[in-house]
This record gives C-alpha cells, structure tokens and sequence, in this order.
C-alpha cells in the first residue's frame, strides 16, 4: 500500500516542519512562503533540484598541503555547501547516503576521490535508479579501497566489501548466507582501481579498472542464482532483493520521518520502492508528500551537523568566516560526527545516540558562539520562535517571548525543541 | 562564562528536580557502596587473537599464516606453547608479577562475523540480540546510580545502554563542565521546568543529569596529581583520564574505554603492530599511575574484541571476519596466566576456531567476584567461567 498522501494545503506548523526535515531549518520568511501550498507541489519543488553550488566556497580540497589538511578543506568545503548551497534537501540527501554506502576518509586519503564520491552521492542523492547508483559506488575508487575490494583478486578473496555490500547496503542481515558472502566475493574479484595511492599522490585522480586476469570467471550461488556471475550481476542481484526495498526504505524513513520508523510506514515505502524497481526518486516524492511524514513531529534529534547547519540557516545564513566554519567542521566531528568518517563502516546510529553530557555541553557551547559570543553574526531580526522551534506556541513560550534576542535565540537553540525536527 | 558559586548553584537546583526521572535514576544510591572498579576496554573491528597470544609451537598456525604469522624468535614467551604479540612487550611485568591474566579461546553460541552484530551480542551479554540494554547498563540500573559507569570517549556505546537513559559519556575530564552566559542560569532552569514528552522529554532528562555529573566531576577531580608519564595517543589520555575519575572518587563502578581500527583485511601485520603497542603503552602507564597513587588494590582491567580473524591469512596479507578470539584481564586483583585451553587448529569450522569459554562467564567472574553483584540478573542466566579474579 502507497503511503496516504496528505491532502489539508499547508499551515504554518506544517511549512516549518517540511523545511526542518528536507532544509535543515529555514527563515520565517521562508516558512510562510509555503503556508497553503499543496504537499505534493512542495515535495516535487524540493526534489527538483540540479548540481548548481553555493558561490563563492572559500574552501578548495586540492589545495591542501597534506592528504589531512585536503581532507580537512574537503570537509569545510561540504559544511559551507550545507549551510548555504542552493538545495539543502540535495545535500541532506548526500548526507543520508553517506551514512549508508559509507566510506572513511582516514582510509581513503586520496582528495580527488573523496571529492568524487560525495558527487556521486549528489548526482545519485534522489536516484532513478539504486541499482545504477550501487553500481557507480561499488566502482568509485573510494568505496574500493575503503573496503578493500581492490585487494580482492582470483583465488586470493577478500571478502570485506561482499559482506558489507549485504549487511549494510542492501538487504540487512538475516537474508543471506556466509556461502553468500564468499560467492560474492568471487564475482567482485578484479575490480580495483589506478593511480592515487600513497601519502605522496592524495591529489593524484584515481581510475576504476576491470582487470580480467585477476578475475574468478568460474561458476558462483549467489542469492540463489547460479552462473559466471561478475561484479555487475552481484549488484544486480543484491539490489533488487525484496529485502533491500524494506531495508533501504527504512533508513529513508529513519532520515526524514522518525528515529524510530514504523514498520507499516516502511513497507509502504517499500511497496513503492518494489513496484518502481529501486526508483529513489518516486519513493521520496511520495514521502514527503505522506501523511505519515506531517505527523511526525519531532521525533528525529539532529545529529550534530543537523544542528549546526540547523541553526546557521534558522539564522538567516548569517556570513561566518572561513576559519570559524572549519572549526564548526571540527566540532561537529567532537560532537560525534566527522563529515565522511563515521567511527565505523554501520555509519552513525543516530537518535539518542547522538546525546550524551559530552555532546549536550558542546552543543551549548556552539549556540552561545552563534548568538552571544563576541564574533557572534549581528542579526537585523532575530528568528521567530516557529522558526527555532516549528512550533507556534512551544514549551517555555511564555519565557522566551520575555528575553530580548540574542537571549531568546541562544535559549531556544538549546532547548529540546530545537534539537529535534 | 558562569562563576563557580552560579554554578554551583544551578547544579543544585539540578539535583534537586528530580521528579520525572526514570526511577532507578531517583532513587537513593544505596547500593552504591563498593570501592572496586572495573576498566573495560573494547578492541574496536576483530582483534586478531591468534597474533595476540601466539601458538608459537604449533606448526598448523604457522602452516596457515606464510605471510602474517609472528616469527618465534619475536614472540613474547609466556608457556611452553603460547607467546605474547612482541608489540606487548610494555605489559610482560604484570605477567611475571602474575597479575596478567589471558582468557583463551572466548566466544558465543552461533556466532556472528557482522561487526555490529556481534559487537551487539558483547555489548547486551545477549547472543539472542533480543535485549537493548547494555550489560553495564544494567549494572547501573542494579546500584541505582547512573553515575556509576562512564564512557570515556565522544559516542556511548550500546554497552553503557539503561532501558530509560544512557550513561555518561566523558570525552575530556577538563571540558566536562557547564559554562552558560552570564545572567542565562535562571531562565535555563526556567526552560527546562516546561512539561514535555516523548523525544523532548528525554532530552530534558539528559540535560538534567549532564548538569549533575559534570558538577560531580569538577568537584572532585582536583584530587588526582599524575603518578606516570602516558604516552602521547588519544587512548593513553582517556585512561589518563580514567585515573583521575578514580583517583576523584566520584563513584565509578565500572570505566569504559575504546581502541579502534582492528579490522585488518590487509596488511595487517603494520597494523595491528601499531595498535598492539597504543594498546600496551597506554595500559602500562595506567598501572603504574594507580600503583604510585595507591589505588591499583581497587582496579581491574578486562579487555575484548567482538571476534577473531580467521585462522588462514587472506590474498592481501590480511585476515577475514573469524570467531573465537582471546580475552585479557589484569590487575593486582587479578589472578595471572592463561586460563582455559588453546584452540585447535586442525579442527575448524568453516575456517574458524570452535571457542570453548563463553563470554558471558568472564562477565559473570568480574560482576560476582569484583563488582559483588549479582550476576546472574545482569547477564540473564548463570554463567561460569575461568576463576580470573585472584
């Protein structure tokens, strides 16, 4: 069953609780603009976004004067991206994916494929096609030194990215075999890449290469199927189980409806995701037009990134330096979460596993430097408290409404209310 | 920045508010009593057991590993058949003091290679992966007093999970406090009073017991004055950081501390020599701070991994996801050797060792015979294992 689309036109409540799950956060300007607008034309307009970029990003990866200061600029580069490109609800969508095909920087060390691999996560972020977007990933020279596939040759298996290609990116544990596993394998040997590798070359362009000689032709069970399979067929066959539908439908709910999904939400999702064939984009559309998406509010806590680019968007985008940025960059990372380097190939669990007294302190520290703090961005008119909290009348209103700006701000960002969308 | 009475002040209104907590965190910690403390460190990705206490006389392990295996001129030898991973060299005095203990051949029932998964089943004592909570979670639930076992480090792990709450997570002793703007303390407080639910509720919740372990851990923690140079590596100064927690006093039952990056499918003799070394230099320096403290009668140490390698190296000088692997445990509570009897090599499945000492009998060891709790609520059924505790 489709999931139910909503059919009230917007309200208020409604505009500012779409912007703070596809936006990160949004004006009251922005909110309002969207009051009594129909769900579907939103979601759609959300959803059409191209590969155009924030001008004037002071951040460039290549000129990094070691593979740790590129990838440092890499990550600056992607924050300022966040907070003020074109199309948040894209780049929340490369955020989400790159928690699921997940990659760590700290491994791959090369810059001009981690730069493209987070393009690949935009160029895929509302995919046609899951089948074609694994594929690109399980090619990508990121993904094959991340997990070792380039070291996978005939009759020398190494079977770290067939485990994870199941585990963790298609189907979930529990529909599959440790035979499974070891077949895939198999299929997956000769694919490597060139170029790049080494502390001296980080800025050297690796290139996928098929290598035949290095390849198991043999015949492999995989899923089921029996054959000459090759890497192609494995990511064929792995992509288009039931199981993937339900399993990657669920972490779409998990980034857009709820920490904790509901089982029936997910396979509505899932039925859409079987019947288009992995078609990224219908399932999306239909989401973020449900029912189910407008009544689930405040049920996701903003992972640390949520909220720092949460908060500069809810501020009107406020220009912050360069060097600032890349410190907010590093404090997401002390919050729990380094942009393309979660602590392991699961990604970040998220939920309430992003809170701990660790966490919280830092969080205040960030609001106060946003609001209070003497390089704190002047703003002309503070955010509403729709704004900063999506509600009209939130917990506390009464106090909040009673402090002047800045106060009012720097509290409301560190409410409960603000830390959750 | 807040004065130290504001805070103070607004950490006591904290401490007071309790209403609304889940009741193992209201109620009285009265079973807080003990003065022991269990360290806990997690070997983060599949340590290798076997290049960890090496079967240097077994020519099947050498058969197996051309590439990878530890020459026996390298090994650290500690019986006439089993040797330590020459990068341990750091901890070869506690062995010969006898108080380095190595549980062989550790495991579950129907083991699992996924990470996470098996990871899951170390962290809930649960190889049913039925429970949520973590097992020291549970442990705080039992004395009453969430504060009684910390995470050092920026993620709390499954393992520190209560069913309503998770525990502390401490990334650094210095910055664990709160520092509101001037004149914000009372609205704060204000804020917080407002009636939630749900998600907004907990973290209500949370903030309440933040602003109360870090007003704990301020006032207490002047008491350490190092006793040992540590190594300069993130986890030597989060044990560094354990010390102190113990060294303040503060309640402490069990510490929590991680290593990472033991998933070595390639290469991995560099790298698991590396973190071998991190993991002795840190622990040695460790000792010998509680040692010149006077407070290494009252701490153990227990590390684990949430599975082996594979006994056979892979085509890239590396290892697979195994099973079975070793555990270790050391302290002057500790009862040094090896306990339990070696994997056989020539006796596999599928590729792997066939443990014969379930974990959850070295958990039962240390919550029965160290923490003096009753283990068996804990773990969810009785458990025996190796007599490590001396």
């Amino acid at each position: 069953m489709p999931l139910t689309p909503l059919s009230r036109p917007l309200t208020a409540e409604d505009a500012a609780h779409f912007l703070r799950r596809t936006a990160f956060g949004a004006t009251d300007e922005q909110i309002r603009a969207l009051v009594g607008q129909k769900a579907q034309d939103v979601a759609r307009a959300a959803l059409a976004f191209d590969q155009s970029v924030a001008p004037g990003n002071p951040f460039d990866p290549m000129q990094g004067a070691t593979p740790g200061a590129a990838l440092q600029l890499g990550r600056g580069a992607w924050l300022y991206e966040l907070a003020y490109g074109p199309h948040p609800l894209r780049e929340k969508l490369a955020l989400t994916w790159s928690n699921h095909f997940v990659i760590a920087t700290d491994k791959v060390r090369n810059v001009p494929a981690v730069v493209d691999y987070l393009n690949l996560l935009r160029r895929h972020a509302a995919t046609r096609s899951f089948e074609r977007f694994t594929l690109e990933v399980a090619q990508s020279p990121a993904m094959l030194r991340y997990l070792d596939n380039d070291q996978n040759r005939k009759g020398k298996p190494n079977e770290n990215f067939s485990r994870e290609l199941l585990e963790l990116f298609t189907t979930g544990i529990g529909h599959y075999t440790e035979n499974d596993v070891r077949e895939g394998a198999r299929a997956l040997t000769g694919w490597s890449y060139q170029g790049g590798r080494g502390n001296k070359q980080y800025l050297e362009q690796p290139r996928f290469v098929n290598q035949p000689q290095q390849h198991d032709d043999g015949k492999k069970t995989y899923l089921g199927q029996s054959g000459a399979l090759k890497g192609e067929d494995i990511v064929r066959i792995a992509t288009s189980q039931p199981a993937t539908a339900t399993f990657v439908s669920r972490k779409l709910h998990r980034a857009f409806l709820a920490d904790t999904p509901d089982d029936a939400a997910v396979q509505g999702s899932a039925d859409t995701w079987t019947r288009t064939k992995g078609d990224v984009m219908a399932v999306l559309t239909e989401l973020l037009a449900s029912e189910a998406f407008y009544a689930s509010r405040s049920r996701i806590i903003r992972s640390p990134i949520e909220f720092l680019v949460g908060g500069i968007r809810t501020l009107g985008q406020p220009k912050i330096d360069a060097r600032s940025l890349l410190n907010l960059a590093g404090t997401a990372g002390r919050m729990g979460q380094v942009l393309l380097e979660p602590d392991t190939v699961k990604g970040w669990d998220g939920g309430r596993e992003w809170i701990n007294d660790t966490t919280l302190l830092l969080r205040m520290q960030v609001a106060a430097a946003l609001t209070m703090g003497s390089k704190a961005p002047n703003l002309d008119t503070p955010p509403s408290l729709l704004a900063l909290t999506g509600q009209e009348r939130p917990a506390g209103a009464v106090l909040l409404s009673s402090l002047k700006g800045r106060q009012r701000t720097y509290l409301s960002l560190i409410s409960p209310e603000f830390q959750l969308a | 920045m807040t004065n130290r009475r504001d805070f103070l002040k607004l950490s006591a209104l904290a401490v007071a508010a309790t209403s609304g907590m889940p009741g193992f965190l209201a109620r009285a910690a009265t079973q807080a009593g003990g003065t022991k403390t269990l360290v806990v460190v997690q070997l983060t990705g599949g340590n290798d057991g076997l290049n960890t206490l090496i079967p240097y006389s077994n020519g099947a392990y050498y058969a197996a590993r051309p590439n990878i295996a530890i020459p026996k001129k390298d090994v650290l030898t500690v019986t006439p058949d089993l040797g330590m991973h020459p990068a341990l060299r750091p901890l070869m005095k506690l062995w010969d003091d006898g108080h380095l203990a190595w549980m062989e051949n550790v495991g579950y029932p129907n083991p699992n290679r996924s990470h996470f998964a098996s990871m899951a089943i170390w962290h809930t004592a649960d190889p049913t992966q039925a429970e949520a909570d973590g097992w020291i979670g549970r442990i705080a639930e039992k004395i009453g007093d969430p504060f009684c076992a910390s995470n050092l480090g920026a993620a709390t792990p499954q393992a520190l999970q209560a069913s309503e709450f998770s525990l502390p997570s401490i990334d650094s002793v210095d910055n664990f406090q709160l520092k509101l703007p001037g004149g914000m303390n009372t609205p704060f407080e204000s804020l917080l009073n407002s009636p939630r639910s749900g998600e907004a509720a907990y973290l209500t919740r949370a903030t309440r017991q933040m602003l109360k372990n870090t007003a704990r851990v301020q006032e207490n923690v002047k008491k350490y004055k190092a006793g040992a140079t540590y190594p300069d590596t993130k986890f030597a100064s989060q044990l560094r950081d354990a010390a102190r927690l113990i060294a303040a006093g503060v309640g402490q039952r069990v510490i929590y501390v991680s290593l990472g990056g033991f998933d070595t499918h390639a290469g991995q003799r560099a790298e698991q020599d590396g973190l071998l070394g991190t993991l002795a230099g840190g622990l040695s320096a460790f000792q010998a701070d509680l040692e010149r403290q006077g407070l290494a009668r009252d701490v153990i140490v227990m590390g684990f991994s949430e599975f082996g390698r594979r006994v056979a190296e892979n085509g890239s000088a590396g290892t697979d996801h195994g099973k079975g692997s070793v555990m270790f445990a050391f302290g002057q509570g500790v009862k040094g050797g090896v306990h339990g009897s070696s994997p056989d090599l020539e006796d596999l499945s599928e590729g792997d060792i066939k443990y014969r000492q379930d974990f959850r009998g070295v958990y039962a060891e240390a919550l029965t015979r160290w923490l003096n709790l009753d283990a068996r609520g804990i773990l969810g059924g009785t458990f025996t294992g190796p007599r490590w505790i001396a």
